[in-house]
């Protein structure tokens, strides 16, 4: 039974997630709305359309697309045999593993972009797309990692050993039986990966020199520039993936999550 | 389907001084069912991962049908498994579950249909085909699982102690449905379990795995009934041993002569057995008979089980009933007739000479 107070405090914690989100619809879908006004008076899509229609803003939404989605698939392709082996193993180092793979969330981001920003300057890596999703690979393989050993702790090696023996080849035991067991963990970890990367912005500062243009710098620009009718634009436009991400998995999760839970 | 031979196997895992297995021999006769018995960490998980391929032995070999299968992969060597737990596919149906083996052979949706459909009517569960694997009991599940290892008509079916998260009465009934599909396929197979009367129930022979290496192997009923070793003794259950110096079919012992039947066996010192249902316990002297005191009686509804301390010698007796019960603290008589007392080895199992 769901109490009164209870729904109060749902609503409540709605509320200030939803605020600040309502203050830039606000602004965006606006013009001239100044203190002491308390709501708009012009309301006008406009300035919305205009902003979302410029090429700049849609070849950077196409950028931050394209960089996040291509370091969370690289993210989770480094990730799957580090957390196989530290989830299902026991091996002299697993300790030390472990304290390698945390190193880079708690190495200041700054430290870690300088000094990358040097090397992938000497290795011609520096100002490219390619640069940037590398360098985003050294926040998010740590959340990829965690995310699939702790699949990995609960999986069991057995039903492959069974596919195995009823005639699949190992190819047919990793895609067929493997995958389609962690399957829910992959989209779990796979979506992190894709949310940091999102809403990274000092590393695609520094390694991509101004050369690759993310949402995200595009926001900062923005900021800079003090028009709060674009700054409320694009941070819509900056939301709405990650959004339409989660939701989709979420969907997803609710349908197949269990899926192996069930066994148990 | 298939005659086993299982040839000095050994394996050691890296980092450990003790092999798990230490020259493992046994030969299983084509449709024959061998349980394999043996005290936790005695290796007989490791002897089925070497069996299905998925461990490699350091030496020895194993032979199906006289060919040795190392050279073969997992997935050609039709060895199936059936472990504790059913392992069937979560996100797979019934019929696609048992029809695994078949698909990945590339049989065709047809012929895959019709057999799973002859499996489920063999295990005795037709028309669940479209249920998914979480919508059946244990039992069921593990049924599935049967018959999703035999729609490959395997060489060999491992049975990994199959029924031991079950239920008494289901496994009892899974115990007599496995045993009847084995026979009536003729299916090479290979029991682990350490449960002694599921053994014995199912088994047309024992094998004994202690430290590595087969202690005693026999049909069920002579291996329960007059283990060759102590340690094989011992794991069926039997405490008394009785150690003595042998002259003219009598054995002389700490506690007294006793009478045996020495079949030809003279060794100056020698070591008997005596099965605890068949020690009986009296209040008055006779043949065979030492004196003791009980120590402890337990009735335990179909006999009546006795501590007895017999000159430092513990043995335990079950005395079937209906029998008067002897109290605690009494003295009595203990006899071991003659006919029961058998000969067995010291030594149970041959050490390795790296040990």
């Amino acid at each position: 039974m769901k109490t009164l107070p209870a729904y109060t405090m749902r609503f409540l914690l709605y509320g200030v997630l939803a605020a600040p989100l309502l203050l830039f619809g606000l602004y965006a879908f606006s013009e001239h709305w100044f203190f002491p006004a308390f709501l708009p008076k012009d309301w006008t899509t406009a300035p919305f359309i205009r902003i979302v229609a410029d090429a700049q803003t849609g070849k950077s939404l196409a950028t931050s697309l394209g960089v996040a989605f291509l370091s969370s698939l690289l993210s989770l392709l480094v990730a799957f045999p580090a957390a196989r082996t530290l989830g299902l193993q026991k091996f002299r180092g697993r300790q030390l593993a472990w304290l390698i793979f945390f190193l880079p969330m708690v190495v200041p981001p700054l430290a870690v972009g300088m000094g990358l920003n040097i090397l992938f300057m000497r290795l011609g890596l520096a100002g490219s797309l390619f640069g940037v999703v590398l360098s985003h690979l050294v926040p998010t393989i740590p959340y990829t990692i965690f995310t699939l050993a702790g699949v990995f702790a609960g999986y069991d090696k057995n039903f492959e050993h069974q596919a195995r023996v009823l005639g699949a080849t190992q190819l047919r035991v990793f895609f067929n039986i493997t995958l389609r067991l962690i399957l829910p963990g992959l989209v779990v970890a796979g979506l992190f990966a894709f949310l940091i990367s999102w809403s990274q912005y000092l590393l695609t500062l520094l390694i991509g020199s101004g050369q690759v243009l993310t949402l995200p710098l595009l926001l900062f620009s923005a900021i800079s520039g003090g028009n709060p009718t674009s700054i409320a634009a694009l941070a819509l436009l900056f939301v709405l993936p990650p959004v339409l991400v989660i939701a989709a998995s979420a969907r997803y999760l609710n349908q197949h999550g269990n899926t192996v839970r069930e066994q148990y | 389907m298939a005659h086993i031979d299982l040839i000095s196997l050994t394996k050691t895992y890296p980092g450990r001084i003790r092999p798990v297995l230490d020259g493992f021999s046994l030969n299983i006769a084509s449709g024959e069912l061998v349980a394999l018995l043996g005290p936790s960490g005695s290796g007989k998980s490791t002897l089925l991962k070497l069996i299905t391929g998925i461990e490699r032995p350091d030496t020895g070999d194993i032979h199906f049908d006289g060919k040795s299968v190392l050279p073969v992969a997992p997935n050609k060597r039709g060895a199936v498994l059936m472990f504790q737990k059913a392992y069937l596919f979560p996100f797979l149906s019934v019929a696609e579950n048992i029809g695994f083996g078949l698909k990945v052979q590339g049989e065709s949706p047809k012929t895959i249909q019709k057999e799973v459909a002859r499996l489920l009517d063999i295990i005795g569960l037709p028309g669940v085909e479209k249920r998914k694997p979480s919508q059946l009991s244990g039992g069921e599940q593990q049924r599935i699982a049967l018959a999703r290892a035999l729609i490959v008509q395997p060489h060999l079916l491992l049975l990994d102690e199959p029924l031991n998260s079950l239920d008494p009465a289901v496994r009892m009934n899974l115990q007599e449905t496995i045993r009847r599909i084995q026979r009536e396929l003729k299916i090479t197979t290979i029991l682990v379990t350490h449960d002694l009367s599921e053994a014995m129930a199912m088994a047309d022979r024992m094998a004994l795995l202690i430290n590595g290496q087969v202690a005693a192997v026999d049909q069920p009923m002579r291996l329960f009934q007059q283990p060759p070793n102590e340690a094989a003794a011992r794991f069926v259950g039997i405490t008394t041993f009785l150690k003595g110096s042998l002259a003219h079919g009598t054995l002389r012992t700490d506690y007294g002569n006793l009478m045996v039947n020495t079949n030809g066996h003279m060794a100056n010192s020698a070591l008997f057995a005596i099965r605890p249902e068949h020690i009986q316990v009296q209040q008055h002297p006779g043949q065979n008979a030492i004196p003791g005191k009980v120590v402890g009686c337990m009735y335990r509804g179909e006999h009546i089980e006795y501590q007895i301390a017999a000159s430092g010698l513990a043995i335990r007796a079950r005395v079937p009933m209906p029998a008067a019960m002897v109290p605690h603290g009494e003295n009595v008589f203990v006899v071991f007739p003659q006919e029961y007392l058998f000969a067995i080895n010291e030594q149970s199992v041959r050490h390795s000479s790296t040990t």
